[in-house]
């Protein structure tokens, strides 16, 4: 129990904790990324029409 | 032959550049794969002379780039234990881990030649098992989306502070739920041992994904 104690006091142990991290950030959804899609495929065909 | 040492590079530089680089590529692919995005943003592309599919979608890139800037600082100090691709349902829940287990050996001396070509050799090998990995996998419930997890140490973290900042991607500590997966099976994909870095890759799959 002492020395469970110490180990949650020492700063130098709870530093060296294991973490997992990830990006706040989302990446774009797959909606998103599909309209962006089509959008270039219209514009693409549009460019081939001129 | 020219032999490098410790003192000539910066070899954890030269490790996180040579993983970062077929991190990105990994991700890309691992996204095409498992169908996280539609088909129609992928083009083929040649890396490590073999054929893998890259996204175009600019924002997709950006943010695939973003995330492994951040990362580099941690794996050239050899703090990140694992970086884990994780595919997650509507929910948010995983459904499919790809994790990389990393750890760099302690080096002692090694021909140039070996570093460039036994390793690009030994990469191409993990994006090759990508590639197939589909035909070992359960289909994934649709919405799916993905994020990044690295598992590093608390202290660790300082090392990435200040590429959070300059690239304005903060991180966070990931959830219980964002980590957890229920009854996952494992299906180890392929392991590499260099002089320069050692890697193993496996997935996760969630028993039920629906």
């Amino acid at each position: 129990e002492a020395s469970k104690d110490h180990a949650e006091l020492d700063p130098s142990s709870a530093s060296d904790k294991k973490v997992i991290l990830l990006p706040c950030k989302n990446p774009p959804s797959r909606e998103r990324v599909q309209l962006w899609l089509e959008a270039r495929k219209q514009y693409e065909s549009l460019q081939k029409g001129l | 032959m020219t032999t490098l040492t410790r003192q000539d590079l910066n070899f954890g530089q030269v490790v996180a550049d040579i993983l970062c680089e077929f991190l990105e590529v990994a991700i890309h692919l691992i996204l095409y794969v498992r169908e996280v995005y539609p088909s129609g943003i992928f083009q083929k592309r040649k890396k490590y002379n073999v054929p893998v599919q890259m996204s175009c979608h600019p924002e997709l890139n950006q943010y695939i780039q973003d995330t492994l800037h951040c990362v580099k600082p941690l794996i050239e100090k050899n703090d990140a234990e694992k970086v884990a691709v994780v595919i997650m349902d509507k929910e948010h829940h995983p459904v499919e881990r790809f994790v990389f287990e990393i750890s760099q050996p302690p080096l002692l001396s090694i021909s140039a030649d070996t570093l460039l070509s036994h390793v690009e050799q030994l990469l191409r090998a993990f994006i090759l098992k990508i590639s197939v990995c589909d035909a070992i996998l359960n289909n994934n419930p649709p919405g799916c989306s993905f994020t990044v997890l690295v598992h590093t140490r608390d202290a660790a973290t300082r090392n990435m502070e200040k590429v959070q900042v300059i690239k304005d991607f903060p991180w966070i500590v990931a959830d219980e739920q964002e980590v957890h997966m229920q009854e996952p099976r494992l299906i180890p994909l392929k392991t590499m041992t260099s002089d320069i870095v050692k890697m193993q890759l496996y997935v996760e799959e969630r028993a039920q994904k629906t």
